[in-house]
Order: structure tokens, then sequence, then C-alpha cells
């Protein structure tokens, strides 16, 4: 069906490297892709706040962020100077809550992100006022 | 079609605005947009019916969509045995909020219905029928043994996330999703039952995707994508939180507080976007689109069987019945000759149609009527056909009055034809029963209707969803005009009564933009007044049933529907002056005899008074003649003959007030001006409406005296006219009709100028074989009114609410016409009005009191057949009425007169107010009191205010307490108690208006009646005004001008001194042309203002006052 075909594909080591599970970053990331994509597992970050899909460190900050038109996703983002190119969407969501209150209006398209560093990030796009928001830090 | 294509998807769940309050969707616009994305195919799946599906149908066929037809149903729970409350706390699932209309609205988990064909179709109606009207108790449900039962030509989808799988999954209780899925899918035929995806982009979205397809693929089903469509684009989420919040009576979030707005009707694109993982989920939209494939066979007919002996055909037992009655219609041999020969044509053409069936089940129920001596007629084009007049079915004589059977049933147009029949109201039901009874519950149902929002509901609506105070709400949609919700905001900039309106501030235009947009939103089904379905078949195989809130089984199609599918509609309707006349009969009856008084709708035409009346606008209570414009019309037409009531009942119809008819009409009859016509057929054929063209049926008669068209042609030709039509097309047309009238010689000019004045009327004629039934019904009531004015104003003020006027009106009319007006009293009154003093006074009914009940009602007529009460005691211990009827009844007069008090007279009102409390409780704590008990006069009371009148009460309390209670002035008109007043200030009386010139300057006074602003041609609000002084009623015209400056004195006021310019003169009638208008207030001498209205709503009786039923605010507030 499709689901966690990297996890599926993964060879176990040959025998004499018994620690490194895989050869490099690129042949580790489809499945770290796929273990933060997949319904069966939580991490205990996850669990800190359901809100927003749960994000490890909540953080509201103002990022800068490229586009992928093709995509429709980011294709990285600014942070501490810098740019942190995406290496893959774990998920993405949308809030669009209280539009009645002005002060409690929530409008935002959400990526979960897996970066080429190896981080996890949540970016969202706030409609309301039009600007890229970095908001949870997953470990 | 949709031809899985890769890049295309087909919505398989989508919800409309027919979920009430659960979609915000307009069906053209999921169309349109359906369309603009390029989807072959699109299904509609409101909540637990099939509301808006056949509109939905023919519109999406017209625009080359496939229509899916499919409902969202609430089904029984199937992942548990016995109920969910029998589970621990900790397993039970969460019930989702209740969805659908009214006693169709059901709790429990969602399961989607396709409908992929016409079995599925019959068995999807069965299913939802039997959910809904099992039994009035029972909750609406689908049960799974019906699903196991009807599910044949279905295609089920496991449901949205508030279906038992998707409750389950999201709730991770995989054990009882897998059950309930496994069970639901054993309810269909393998391969029909799908897993329903939805990737509604929350956070748990992923999670509950994943958890599906695996359950899928364990138990073997395959799945499908869909996006649970609510909306059309995002933004428009929010229309649909303000409509869910608002019909669950919350304010906003509402019972869903949905996380995102992602229910829209998304692009093939982003749907598979979403599904990237699953292309099969997508695919499969098109699998199913592909075996959904239904055809309702639209166009042809479906009539309920008839009762046809052995050896005869409908067709052969319909011309012996017609021929039979010809006899009897038409005496003279030449009428004989006539009828016949047209009768036979008729009969033909009905017989080619398929129609004699139709002809037959009406005359049926119309005979039931007539053998129970229940007065009915015929209305509507159906008086076109002499075999409905032959038949007893319309009274008006179709050759005497030119009308055409072409109109009704044109032959080279099968349409199904429509024949409405008026009953009287009073004895409807017992018809109603017989319809039942004779065809069987089984193949009848009500017609129901589609009640939709207009701006004041819109308003309403939105300003409850924001939680408002119902105070604030009030005074929100208080004062808005009757207009639709797309011209609040120009109602709200530019008509003077919306002037301060407080949806003007600008703190409230999130209000005003979103009511705008609930424009016609169907807001609730009601029941049509008198429509019903009879079919041949199972009505439940047509259309979806269910209980209405007045407890009879309705269909959830409007009459459009019901038309489109070809189904029978009888519109039985009630008709209140039918009940009036049988009523005004019966009183003169027994007053006069037998023998004296004819049967009203058998009289010769030909009573002068009857003419003379109707010419001097004296018509309050006749049937169609009455209302003030309709009586101004009246005295510029002076009819003589009954072909001038019909030309009356005619032209006081938008449609010829909007082409100006009038005008030219009454200077032509009056001779003011030349009678021309472009042609010489045309002045026979238009001979008796001066060469004006009012009635549909004389655009038959032009087209054929012109250019040589049959009828069927000519008809064709008008209703091609009627419709809008493109500039094209019309041209078209109108170079048909040139072509012909050149074919016969007519020179181009005179062709031209026909067709330009067919082309100016077509549309705004109206329906002569309308009028004319309607017209046999004036002719009568106007006759008993003149014969017997008391009994036709008893009879009308006992079958209220009707007509255009309030009782209290018809009342102070009876008063004028020298009828005495006697109050209620014990000893006296039935509950009905009834007639004493030899047709001379109207003895006013104890029904309408407030607070007078059936229990009291009973109680005093049975006592009083014993012996008359002889005061309020001996009334208080024999009824027992409790206090407050005791008290209304004593201050309206009702215990005048009765028992002796210690000052040797009877007692005034006010004595026997204050020794009713101590009369109760001694009657409550001993069972009985003493004969004296009035000796023993409780505390000082008032002094008798008015020594002459024997309730010591001033006229003008004795009025207000008449106005509160009883909602009629008896004891005078108010304005009769500020005569001096109103003499001071110059002030003209109704009566003496008639007699002023033309244009002379007037100042009248008057009590608000009625005030419309109808839509006028050009498109400027002109207000008519009808008030009612002590002498009669005045018609005020307020043009634009006036009305800017008066509209709010207009609405907040009942009462108003008007300045004016008189007009009076033969062509415009007698009408007050307004300057300005200031508020009024009736004040006692003691500076009290007096009361206007009915101040009370109506008692535990039931609402038998009409218009006068609701408390109405009375304003204080005027200048003096």
């Amino acid at each position: 069906m499709g689901r966690n075909t990297a996890i599926k594909r993964y060879e176990p080591l040959p025998e004499g490297r018994p620690l490194d599970l895989f050869d490099s970053a690129e042949g580790r990331r489809p499945v770290v892709l796929d273990l933060l994509s997949t319904p069966w597992l939580t991490r205990a970050s996850a669990l800190v706040s359901p809100e927003d899909a749960g994000v490890g460190r909540r953080v509201c900050e103002r990022v800068e962020v490229a586009w992928d038109a093709e995509e429709r996703s980011p294709r990285g983002f600014v942070r501490d100077g810098r740019f942190q190119r995406v290496a893959g969407v774990v998920q993405t969501w949308a809030v669009d809550r209280r539009w009645w209150e002005p002060t409690a209006h929530v409008s935002r398209r959400c990526w979960r992100v897996l970066t080429e560093q190896g981080g996890t990030y949540d970016l969202a796009f706030d409609r309301v006022s039009g600007t890229w928001l970095l908001l949870g830090i997953l470990d | 079609m949709t031809g899985g294509r890769t890049d295309s998807f087909v919505h398989l769940h989508v919800h409309s605005r027919f979920s009430f309050g659960d979609g915000a969707a307009d069906l053209g616009g999921l169309i349109a947009r359906a369309g603009e994305l390029g989807m072959g195919a699109l299904a509609l799946t409101d909540h637990q019916g099939l509301y808006g599906a056949i509109r939905f149908y023919r519109a999406a066929r017209e625009a080359g969509i496939r229509p899916i037809l499919g409902t969202e149903v609430v089904v029984e729970t199937a992942g548990i045995e016995g109920m969910e409350g029998d589970l621990p706390p900790r397993e039970r699932l969460g019930r989702p909020a209740s969805v659908g209309f009214g006693r169709a609205s059901g709790s429990g988990f969602h399961l989607t219905l396709l409908v992929a064909d016409i079995s599925g179709y019959r068995n999807l109606c069965r299913l939802l029928s039997r959910a809904h009207v099992r039994s009035a108790s029972e909750p609406s449900i689908v049960t799974r043994a019906d699903l196991a039962e009807l599910s044949g030509g279905l295609i089920g989808l496991s449901g949205c996330p508030n279906g038992e799988v998707g409750a389950a999954v999201s709730a991770g209780r995989m054990h009882r999703a897998r059950t309930a899925l496994t069970r639901l899918a054993a309810c269909f035929a393998p391969g029909d039952f799908y897993v329903e995806l939805m990737h509604l982009l929350t956070p748990a979205s992923p999670h509950y995707i994943a958890s599906l397809t695996s359950l899928a693929e364990t138990c073997g089903l395959p799945v499908v994508a869909t996006n649970n469509v609510h909306y059309l684009r995002a933004v428009d989420a929010r229309l649909h939180d303000v409509l869910s919040a608002a019909s669950a009576r919350m304010s906003l979030p509402g019972p869903y507080e949905r996380p995102n707005a992602e229910l829209s009707l998304k692009s093939a694109a982003e749907m598979r976007r979403l599904f990237a993982a699953h292309p099969g989920a997508c695919d499969a939209t098109l699998e199913i689109a592909e075996r959904c494939d239904l055809d309702l066979g639209l166009g042809e007919f479906h009539f309920p069987a008839a009762d046809v002996p052995a050896g005869e055909t409908a067709r052969s037992l319909l011309g012996g019945l017609a021929r039979a009655g010809l006899e009897e219609r038409y005496r003279t041999p030449a009428a004989r000759r006539a009828a016949h020969e047209r009768l036979d044509h008729e009969l033909a053409v009905i017989g080619d149609l398929g129609f004699p069936e139709y002809f037959l089940v009406v005359r049926e129920i119309v005979e039931f009527a007539r053998e129970r001596g229940i007065r009915c007629s015929g209305r509507g084009s159906a008086g076109d056909s002499i075999v409905s007049h032959v038949l007893g079915i319309t009274d008006a004589d179709p050759i005497a009055h030119d009308l055409l059977f072409e109109r009704f049933l044109n032959p080279a147009r099968r349409q199904m034809p429509d024949i409405d029949v008026d009953f009287d109201s009073a004895r409807r039901d017992e018809v109603i029963d017989f319809i039942y009874r004779r065809f069987g519950s089984e193949h009848v149902a009500m017609v129901a209707t589609v009640n939709t929002m207009t701006a004041r509901s819109a308003v309403r609506t939105v300003a409850r969803a924001f939680g408002h105070p119902a105070a604030e709400i009030n005074a929100f949609s208080r004062h808005l005009p009757w207009v639709g919700a797309h011209r609040l905001r120009e109602a709200l900039a530019t008509y003077p009564e919306c002037a301060n309106h407080p949806l003007r501030d600008p703190r409230h235009e999130r209000i005003v933009e979103i009511a705008e947009q609930l424009d016609s939103c169907p807001m609730h089904l009601g029941t049509h007044l008198g429509g019903f379905i009879i079919t041949r078949e199972p009505i439940d195989t047509w259309t979806p049933l269910q209980w209405a809130a007045k407890g009879v089984v309705v269909s959830q199609y409007d009459k459009d529907d019901v038309e489109a599918l070809g189904l029978v509609k009888m519109d039985i309707l009630g008709l209140r002056m039918h009940s009036a006349i049988t009523e005004t009969v019966e009183l003169a009856r027994a007053r006069v005899g037998e023998a004296a008084v004819p049967e009203p709708f058998d009289l010769p035409h030909d009573d002068p008074r009857v003419y003379e009346a109707i010419a001097r606008a004296d018509t309050v209570g006749v049937f169609q003649l009455e209302s003030s414009g309709q009586r101004n019309l009246n005295t510029r037409l002076r009819a003589t003959r009954f072909d001038d009531i019909i030309a009356a009942i005619s032209l006081f119809r938008p449609g010829p007030l909007e082409a100006e008819m009038i005008t030219p009409f009454i200077r032509r009859r009056h001779g003011i001006e030349p009678v021309t016509v472009p042609h010489p057929g045309m002045a026979t054929v238009l001979a008796d409406s001066y060469g004006v063209i009012v009635y549909q049926e004389q655009v038959l008669l032009v087209a054929r005296a012109v250019a040589g068209f049959d009828l069927a042609e000519a008809d064709s030709l008008r209703r091609a006219m009627t419709r809008g039509r493109s500039r094209a097309e019309m041209a078209e047309i109108r170079a048909h009709f040139l072509e012909r009238a050149f074919e016969r010689g007519v020179s181009p000019e005179v062709a031209e100028e026909v067709f330009r004045q067919l082309e100016g009327f077509a549309a705004y004629g109206f329906n002569k074989a309308h009028a004319a039934c309607f017209a046999v019904v004036s002719y009568a009531s106007a006759w008993l009114k003149v014969n017997f004015p008391a009994e036709f104003a008893a009879a009308i003020l006992n079958n209220e609410p009707m007509g255009f006027y309030t009782p209290r009106l018809v009342a102070n009319d009876a008063r004028r016409h020298d009828i005495e007006i006697r109050s209620p009293h014990v000893n006296e009154s039935s509950a009905r009005y009834t007639v004493e003093n030899d047709g001379r006074a109207i003895r006013a009914g104890l029904r309408d009191v407030h607070e007078m009940s059936a229990r009291l009602l009973a109680a005093i007529e049975r006592e009083r057949a014993v012996r008359p009460f002889r005061d309020l005691a001996d009334f208080l211990r024999r009824t027992r009425a409790d206090t407050a009827a005791a008290s209304n009844l004593v201050r309206l007069g009702a215990l005048d007169g009765l028992g002796v008090s210690e000052a040797g007279r009877s007692p005034t009102r006010d004595e026997m107010l204050a020794i009713l409390p101590e009369l109760k409780a001694t009657l409550a704590r001993e069972g009985e009191v003493a004969d004296d008990v009035l000796v023993l006069a409780p505390g000082p009371v008032r002094p008798r205010e008015d020594p002459a009148h024997v309730s010591g009460w001033l006229p003008a309390r004795r009025l207000s307490a008449e106005l509160e209670l009883l909602g009629l002035s008896l004891t005078c008109h108010p304005l009769d108690l500020a005569e001096d007043d109103l003499r001071t200030r110059g002030v003209t009386f109704a009566r003496d208006l008639r007699d002023l010139p033309d244009r002379a300057r007037v100042r009248v006074c008057g009590v608000r009646e009625r005030a419309q602003t109808p839509r006028t041609r050009s498109g400027r609000r002109t207000c008519f005004l009808t008030l009612e002084d002590a002498t009669g009623l005045l018609d005020v015209v307020v043009f634009e001008d006036a009305l800017a400056r008066a509209g709010e004195t207009i609405v907040k006021h009942r009462c108003y001194l008007i300045d004016g310019v008189l007009q009076n003169n033969h062509e415009r009638g007698l009408a007050i042309v307004a300057e300005e208008v200031r508020p009024y207030v009736v004040r006692t001498s003691a500076g009290t203002p007096v009361r206007l209205r009915r101040g009370v709503p109506s008692g535990p009786m039931g609402p038998s006052l009409g218009g006068a039923g609701a408390p109405e605010e009375e304003s204080w507030e005027a200048a003096g």
C-alpha cells in the first residue's frame, strides 16, 4: 500500500559494522521520514502538547522561508543566520479557528519538515499576518 | 465521462444547504464549481434525506454533469452488541451531534449511501421513509436489518469521522472499528461497500487514514477518497460555522468546532495531492461515478388509479360522465350544441394526451365533497376547460366567458394538467380523510415547501450565531423590509424606515456581510397548505417521507420536484370564504326560512344592488374585491355586469398593474379616450376589454385573428413570449409571427404594431379562467353582504383569520351598516358570533375572549341550558371559571346587569372585579358561596364614572378593555372619542371626502389598518396606507419623497394625522396623496391614551382572530 516503504526496504547491516545503522545521511533520511510520519509511533516530545500536532519545544518566531512552488511546500528557511534546507515534508495540516474574534483568530497552514541537518521543525504560514513562523522544534 | 484519468476526481460526499444547518453550498454553486473544475460527475449526499436531490439532478444534467444522488444517514450502531450506554464509560464513543431536519433528524453514527440505478433510488426512498416514519416516537435511524434488505442498487461508504468506523479508529478502538466495518459491509453486495478516507488536514489525519487503509486491507474492502464537502470555497467555512451554530441554537463555534476550513470542493489536483500515497482511493471515485447511472425518467407521467368499472376504459368513462354533466349545465338546445362540439374536442385531446384518469380522480374527490355538502370550487386555468365545468369542478361557463381550453391544456405540449380546487376550510379535513381512505395511506403524502431565508431571517440567523442577546436580535430584524437577503445592504441604505437601524452601525458590518450571503438559503421544510401527492405505486418508492411538525406524513420534495417526477399533485386548498358563505346561508336560513335564501353559487348574476355596492366600494369582506387597491379600482370601474367583476379581479394583479393596463382600460370604458386597435380582428376579440390585452386568453385570440395561428400554436407563442427570452429568440418568434400575418395580407406596420402589443402584454396578462372562477365566489359573497349584512359579518368574524382586514374593521364596517355590535354576555352569547334582533345586531361570541378555555365555554353553555346565570357568584359557583377568565368577562361586560348590590342596582364592573378574589377564595375554601355575598361588599371601590351606563365605566375605559381582551371596538370607534379634538384640528372625515373637489387640500386622521409597499415598475417605493376613522376607510398614498420623511412614523405608530391633497376623479378614484404624516394619540378627558389595537395574544382557544392574534406594541411617545 505504499506505507513505510523505506523501512521495509532497509537492509540489515552486513556483518562487521555493528554500530553504524546507515551508510550515509542520504541513506538514513528516508527511513527517518518514514519513522516521523508513521502513525504508530509517538515521540515523547509530541506528547507535550497535543495542540498543533504536538511540538517538542514551542516557539513562535518569524522566519524567512524559501517556497517551492512546484511542490507547494517550503524549500528551506533561515534560522540563526543559517539556511536550513528541507530534506522532506513529514506532515502538513491547516488551522483555522475563531475567525469571528479578531484577537483570537488563527489561520495557518503548517508543515512539519525534516531538514538536511537532521532537525525536525514546524513551519507555518500565518494567513492573518501574511508571515512565516517557526512554531516548533522537535528533538 | 470521467474515464479513469489519473488527474480526475469525483466528489462523492457533498453536503448542500439542504443539509439544513450543516452545509453552506448552494446547489447552483456546486454544479457551477464542479463544471469549472472539469469534474464530469458530482454527488449530493445531504443528511437524512433527498431534499435537494431532484433539483440537483435536473440542474446537473442540464450543465452536462452526471448527478449522483445519495444521502448521509444516521445508522444503527454496528460495532458493539447492545447500546453505547451499556459500555464502560471509557470505552464509549462520543455521540455525534444530531443531524437532519425536524422530525427526520437523528443522532448516531453516519453512513454515506449513493444511488447506482433506479432500483437503488427506490430502495433509498423506502429506506429513508422507513427510518423517518416507522412510528411517530422512534428516532430517525436506519436499522441494519433495513439496510441489508434495501441495499440493492446502492453503494455504501463507511462515512466521515462521525461514522462508527471513523470514530472508533480516531478513538483507537480498532477492534470495534473492524467489527462495525465487517457488519456494515455485510449489508451490501460484494463490491458495493467502500471504506471512506478523508484527509481533512488535521494533525490526526495521517493516523486516521493509515488506520483505515490498514483496516480495509485486513477486511478485503476497497477504499475511496472523499472530502466531506460542506462549502464551495475555504472562505465559505464561515457561512457554514454560522449556519451550524444557529441551527443548533448555539453561538459560535457551534456544535462542531471545526479545526480548519478544509471541507471545500477541492480540485482534482488538490485531492490527488492529499492522497498521493493512495492513488487507488482517488481512482475509486471515478469507478463509482461510472457505476452510478441513474435515470429518473423525467418527462413521463404517473397517474393514480381511477375507479373504472369493468368493461369501461378511463376514456370512455370520462366521456360518459362529461356528457351527462353537460345536460345539467346547459339547458337550451343551442347552448348544448355548441357545448357538445367543444366537449368532443376537449375529450379527444385529453384522451390523446393520456389524462382521463387524472380528470376522473379530481372528479371523484369533488363529487365526494358535493355529496357531503362541502362547498368547493375549482380555480386556475382548469376553468378554461368545459370538461372541468361539466364535471362540476369549476363553476364559470367557459363558452360564455371566452375561456380557451388550449390555455389549460396545449395539445402541442404534453404538460401535467393542474386542477386546483378550493374546499370549505372548516370541512377540508373530511375531504382529506376521504383521499387517504380512497387511495390508501401508503399512496398519499403531503407536498413539502422549502422555506428560504429573507433579509430578516438571515439577519436573525447570523446574529444568533454571533451570540447577540434576544432583545438585540429583535432590534436587528425589526423594521427590516421583507426583501431578499441580497438586498439587505441596499434596504439599509435607502429605506426610510431603516434610517436609524442598528445594523447601520459599522460594528455590525460582519452580520450584514454574512447575512447577504445567506440569501434564499433553505431554512426549513414546511408542509404545503393543501398539496397532496397521490401515486399508483407505493409512494415511498417515489419520494422519501417524514413526519411534518404538525403530525402528517410529508414528502421531502416540494411541488416542483413532484411535478418534475411526473407525479400527480392535487391541491386540496381550504378557502375560508367558502366556510363563511356556507355559514351566512345557514344563519340567514335560520332567520328567514330555507326557501328565502337561494344557493348563492347558482344565482343569476344580475342583481343591480350587488353591482352598486361594488361600485361604491362597499366591499369589506367580499371575496377578492375588498383590498384597498381593489376598492379604489371598484369605484373607478363602476361594474355593471359579471364580466366587469372578472375584469376587476384581473386588473388588480401584479402583471396588469406593472404593465399599467388599468388606466387605458378605465379611460376607454368611460369614453375619456377612444378605443383603438391596430387590426380589425382585434376589435372583436378585445371588445370586452376595450382593446386592451388584459387576459392571457386574449393573446391567443389576437394571434389567431391577426396571424391565423391555431389556438395550440398561439398558446405556444404566448408561453414563448412569457418566459425570459434572449433577444435572438424573441427575434425568431417575431419573424414567425410577422410571416404568418403577412401571408394573411396584414400590412407590415399593422403586423409590427400587433406584435409589439402582444410582446408588451403577453407576460403581464392574467388568466381569465382563474378570474372567472373567483368572480363566481365574489358575486356570491357580495350578494350575501347586500342581502344579509349581519349574517355575513358574523360569518366572517367566525371564520377569521381571513380576508384583507382585521376583525376589528369588519365589526366597525358592520356598525356603519347600522348593525349593532353587542358585547359578549354569559347569558346571551354562544361561542361564536350570532345574529340578534331580526338581523339588526351581532352578539360577540365568547370564544375570542382572552383567557377563555374550552372547558369554561362548555361549562357556560351547559349551565345556561339549565337556567341563566343570576350574578357573579352564581356564575363562578356553577362554571368554576378561573380568576383571569372571569375578570376578563367582567371587564368586557359579559356579566353586566346581573345581580343586585347593596345600592339596590346591578353591581358595576369595578365592584365585581373587587369582590371577585373574595368569591374565588370562598369557593375554594367552602366549595359554595352564599347568594348574598355581594351584599357583603369589600373595601371601597372606584366610584361610578358613568352613572348612565350599567357598567359604571366611561366609554374610553370600556373600549380599551374591548380592544385589549377581544380585539374589537364594540362601544365605538376609538376616534369617536376624539371627535371634538379632530374637528378643532380641521380634520375631514372619510364619509365627507367624496363631496370634496379633486385636488382639494385635506387633513384626515385614521388608525392604520394596513400598510403596503408593493413593487412598482419604476422601482420607486410607494406606500399605500389603509386607515380607518369612525366613518369609514381612508386610502392614503405616500410617495417616495414623503415616505422618506414619514417612513419611521408609519412603522412606529398606529394612528396618524395626515395632511395631503385629495384625489377624487373617475380616472384615479378616491385617495389622499400624503404630504405630511404625523402621529396622533387618542386620549381620554383625563389625558390617558386609549388603546387602538388588540393587546394580548390569543388565548388557549387558539388564534381565532386573524391579524389581531399577536400582541401589538403601542407607542405612546407620539406628539399630541
